[in-house]
This record gives C-alpha cells, sequence and structure tokens, in this order.
C-alpha cells in the first residue's frame, strides 16, 4: 500500500531521513509498518529477543532499565520524530532497556529484512540513514555520560559521602 | 561565589505486582538522605571513651579499631553516634535531637555522618530484618505471597503535602473554637456526663449487650469500621492544633502502617519548632476527640430504648474511650500521642527504643543489671507496656465473650 502524504511529511522531519531523497524516501515509507500502543502498554521488556526498530509518529515513550525488583530507572522519554531499538535492529542482540508507552502512541517499525532491502537498493539512502544514525548515537553517549555524573552525583548526596576530604 | 546545585533527582518506573501497567516516581537526592539508616559499625570494632575538657565539658573520643582511626566527638554528636543503629532515619534522629535539646543544628548531622564516613565507622546494611528474611526466602511460596502483600499494601498511601492551605481554612471556618477556654470546658462537662451514663449503663451491662440480637459480631464490626472514621477526625485535630501554634502541616493521608495496619495520618513534626506546651497539646488534642465522641455515645445509650440501638451505642462509646486510653497511655510499645508527652516530659527521646534494646540484651544475657534512674526507667517502660497489652488483650476478648453470650 503506497504511504500517505502525512506519513511521507512526517518522515521529512525526523533526523534520520531528513538527507533522503524523494524517491528514497518513498521507498523506506513503504517498508516501514505501523503499530499503535495503549498509554502505559508495554512494547518490549529489557532481555527480549527483537530485530526491529520504532520511530515515534506520536505520544512518548519511556525507555527503562532495571535496578532491583519493579523498581526500574527511566533513562530516557522518546518523543515524535526520534526512534529507538536500534540496538538489537543492527547486532541481534537481546533488547537493552525496557520500552513501554508514557502515553498513548503510534510507531513506525522498521525490521531487519526492510533495512536488508533499503541497502540492498538504495545504497545511497543506506549510507545516509547510517550516518544520520552515528550523529544519533553520538549525542545520546553524550547524554549517557552526564546522566552516569547526575546518578553517581545522586548517590553521593543520599549518602551524605564526602568525597573532598578522603 | 559558585552557586550550589541543586538537589539531584532520580525517576523511577515501579511495576505493579500484575506486571500490567507502572507507575513513576521521582525521588531527589535529598529524600534519600533523611530516609537513610545509618548503621555504626559493629561494637567490636570500636571503643568510646569519656574525657573531660580544661572548661570541664565532656568530651567522647572514638576509637575505630580495625584501623586506629580516632574521633573527637562532643556530647550531642555522641547523643546521635549511639542511635546510629541501622533502624532509625536521619528524620527519627533529627526529631530525637530536637526532642533531647530543643533545639536543631541543622549541620550537625551531615557534619557528623561525614567524620564518621571518613573514619569507617558506618557501615551499609538493609534494616528491615523482616524484610531480609523474606527475600532470603523468595523460593517458598507462602514467603514471596507475604513479601508481595507487604510491598502491595505499603504502597497504598492516598497523601497529599499541599495540605497547609485546606487546615488553614478548617481552622479559620470554626476549627478555632476547638481551641477555646469554651472548648475545654465542654469538653470536661461531656467527660463528666459520658461517665455518669457510663456508671448507669453498667449496672444494666447485660441488658444492654443483649441488645445486640443474634448478630453482635457483625455488631462489633461495625462499630469498628464507624471508628475507623473517627481517626481521621483525630488527625485533623492534630493538624488544627498545628496551625493553631502557627506552624505547618507538612502532610495528611491514609495509608496502611507497616503494611497491615490501615490508618490515616498527619505529619505535624513542625511543632517541634515550638513550645512544650504547643506539642502537648497537639498530641492531646488529637485524643480528645475519642473522648468527646465517646461521651456522646454514651450519653446517646442511656437515653435510646433498651434494644440494638442502645447496644450500637453503647460499644461505640466503649470503643471510643478505648482509643482514648491507647493514644494517651503512653506504655504499650506503640509510640502514640502519650508516649511522645512522656518522652517530652522525661527529656527521654528514645525511651522506647533505648528500653528495648536494654531488655534484648538483658535477656540474652550481653548486660548485666544497671542501676539508676534510666535503666529503671527503661524496665518500667518494659514491663508497665507488656502487662498493658495483656490488661488490652483480655478486656477486648472479654467484651467480644460479654457480647456473644
Amino acid at each position: 500500500m503506497a504511504p500517505s502524504p502525512e506519513t511521507l511529511a512526517f518522515l521529512r522531519e525526523v533526523r534520520l531521513f531528513a538527507a533522503f531523497a524523494d524517491a528514497d524516501l518513498l521507498a523506506v515509507a513503504e517498508l516501514l509498518r505501523t503499530r499503535t500502543l495503549r498509554r502505559r502498554q508495554v512494547l518490549f521488556r529489557e532481555g527480549d529477543r527483537g530485530d526491529e526498530m520504532f520511530i515515534v509518529r506520536r505520544g512518548t515513550m519511556l525507555v527503562s532499565k532495571e535496578i532491583t525488583g519493579k523498581v526500574e530507572q527511566v533513562l530516557v522519554r522518546v518523543e515524535a520524530g526520534d526512534f529507538f531499538g536500534e540496538m538489537s535492529l543492527l547486532d541481534g542482540s537481546p533488547r537493552s532497556a525496557s520500552v513501554q508507552a508514557d502515553t498513548d502512541a503510534t510507531l513506525l517499525v522498521l525490521g531487519r529484512e526492510s533495512l536488508q532491502v533499503l541497502t540492498d537498493h538504495a545504497p545511497h539512502a543506506a549510507a545516509v540513514f547510517f550516518y544520520s544514525m552515528v550523529q544519533v548515537f553520538i549525542e545520546r553517549l553524550r547524554r549517557s555520560t552526564l546522566q552516569v555524573a547526575e546518578a553517581t552525583r545522586w548517590g553521593l548526596e543520599a549518602t551524605g559521602l564526602d568525597v573532598d576530604s578522603r | 561565589m559558585t552557586e550550589r546545585p541543586a538537589p539531584a533527582r532520580l525517576e523511577l518506573l515501579v511495576r505493579r505486582e500484575d506486571d500490567e501497567g507502572f507507575e513513576l516516581r521521582e525521588v531527589a537526592s535529598v529524600v534519600g538522605f533523611i530516609n537513610s539508616r545509618p548503621q555504626r559499625v559493629p561494637a567490636e570494632s570500636f571503643e568510646l571513651a569519656e574525657v573531660r575538657s580544661r572548661v570541664g565539658e565532656w568530651r567522647y573520643i572514638l576509637k575505630n579499631t580495625a584501623t586506629d582511626r580516632f574521633l573527637l566527638l562532643t556530647e550531642r554528636e555522641k547523643f546521635l553516634w549511639e542511635r546510629m543503629d541501622g533502624h532509625t532515619a536521619l528524620q527519627e534522629l533529627a526529631t530525637a535531637y530536637v526532642l533531647q535539646y530543643g533545639e536543631f543544628d541543622f549541620e550537625i548531622i551531615p557534619n557528623l555522618i561525614r567524620k564518621l564516613q571518613r573514619a569507617e565507622l558506618l557501615t551499609l546494611r538493609p534494616a528491615s530484618r523482616l524484610r531480609r528474611i523474606l527475600a532470603r526466602n523468595r523460593g517458598r511460596r507462602i514467603a514471596k505471597a507475604v513479601e508481595t502483600t507487604l510491598f502491595g499494601l505499603e504502597r497504598v498511601m492516598i497523601a497529599s503535602r499541599d495540605v497547609q492551605p485546606f487546615f488553614q481554612r478548617l481552622y479559620r471556618w470554626g476549627g478555632f473554637l476547638l481551641f477555646t477556654r469554651a472548648a475545654a470546658v465542654a469538653c470536661v462537662a461531656l467527660a463528666v456526663a459520658g461517665a455518669f451514663a457510663v456508671v448507669g449503663l453498667w449496672r444494666e451491662l447485660d441488658a444492654v449487650m443483649a441488645g445486640f440480637g443474634g448478630s453482635p459480631v457483625r455488631a462489633i464490626v461495625t462499630v469498628k469500621l464507624l471508628f475507623f472514621a473517627s481517626v481521621a477526625a483525630h488527625q485533623l485535630v492534630h493538624g488544627l492544633a498545628c496551625v493553631h501554634y502557627r506552624r505547618r502541616v507538612r502532610e495528611f493521608g491514609f495509608t496502611f502502617l507497616h503494611g497491615f495496619v490501615p490508618t490515616f495520618f498527619v505529619d505535624v513534626t513542625d511543632i517541634f519548632m515550638t513550645s512544650r506546651r504547643a506539642r502537648v497539646v497537639t498530641a492531646v488534642s488529637g485524643a480528645l476527640v475519642h473522648l468527646v465522641l465517646g461521651a456522646v455515645w454514651f450519653l446517646a445509650a442511656a437515653r435510646a430504648p433498651a434494644g440494638f440501638v442502645q447496644a450500637f451505642a453503647a460499644a461505640s462509646g466503649i470503643i471510643q474511650w478505648q482509643a482514648l486510653v491507647v493514644s494517651l497511655y503512653p506504655f504499650c510499645f506503640i509510640e502514640m500521642d502519650g508516649y511522645h508527652v512522656l518522652v517530652d516530659a522525661l527529656g527521654v527521646p528514645t525511651l522506647k527504643h533505648d528500653a528495648m534494646t536494654y531488655t534484648r540484651r538483658l535477656l540474652t544475657g550481653r548486660a548485666r543489671i544497671r542501676r539508676g534512674r534510666e535503666a529503671a526507667l527503661w524496665l518500667g517502660y518494659v514491663v508497665l507496656s507488656a502487662l498493658s497489652i495483656a490488661a488490652f488483650v483480655v478486656f477486648n476478648i472479654w467484651v467480644i465473650l460479654k457480647a456473644t453470650s
């Protein structure tokens, strides 16, 4: 089924596809599936197997990492136009974090086979796609570093640990 | 001058038991800090010696026997150190400090903790023994079920921290009348009238209780539920007293105490910053709700014709006055209003804790019988509390037997 003009307009706003030519964008749009989630619905759990990545079309998704028992730390909120789940798509490893809907949400799903089709038939578009992805990875790495520092500060403040004079 | 950063915050996602859905909680590091329960190293790992300074003040030298590091503690720091048992949260330590010294130094606890950590005199260990046992036995179905139930009930808490405007309005719209001389006189008059009514009802006790007819247990359960509503009123009056003394009510709500006792609660710890009189009035005023309600129920019972209504009113009166006694009677192992008044008057804010520790050590042969006021207080507290609990249980069994026979 041909993608709607709204879907194409939305994809144009997504960083991963910003540099795509119209034809390539159309090709990608045809490879995407749509999935909807209710508020609080879990998409996948840490440790699950998976070979898809997701682009948030509408709503907000919460990415969380297990700390202990039923308590998890919220790592990030993924808003419309952003993506997640690419790690399992690329290396086939189990999901490294859990993802659930913070609001009612609509996702666009890109599977490994679809990505292979893109790489085979539109190598230039695929190169642009991966380049954009690397840029996002670098941003996320920077943010993770800040998060580690903030979590460490939380621990020091919560225990009253005085490291200045140690 | 560098600006101090805002406290760090963690956003946590807590899954529900049914695995469907979750809730989000933001926890500031400050909350973690005031709820932390510092624990000193085992007794064999430190030594404490008293020294008298040239100006006649007592100081204490604390030695870490494992590292040979020494710390000099003031009398106040020693007071805090002795309570760092892994069970007392920093918030409770601060309350004990205020009760003991009548003032609070906001830096003393964090400074002491830093000092102790540097000297490696604090350890970290989970506080709840029950939780540790349950966690160790998760493989057993019963332990798992108990842990899950406790965990679920503990999370049931309906509370608001923005309650000061509500209590201020309630005070303006008539709550202030409770703290007038007229209200005190009315309270005494009702208590006397209620007592007379009790005397009259006592003479016909069997006939009164017979009014429950064929469903005494159901009636008693209903009475208990009705009583539960008066617990909310009890807490509201505590809050009003706090407002009366121009202090802040920090929180009001409903929760399951220790995971299984349903109760309303109000946080009036701000009252510690005022006079002893204010603290006593705040503590006692809530309990007086039960005195008034009990008297009203007894008067109603005395006037009602023999039958179910009379029995119901009399039972409600009994339970209200019983609640009054439990609230104000300090010797029952529960830190209720009367207990707080007692420790305030004695100047021993951690009476129960110290008494239990001393008795436990005595019973297990790890301590010798001591002489002096302190040890007498501890033993007196434990003995009186044990006897009181036994009497309370016997009385309730008697009431139920009387009602059912």
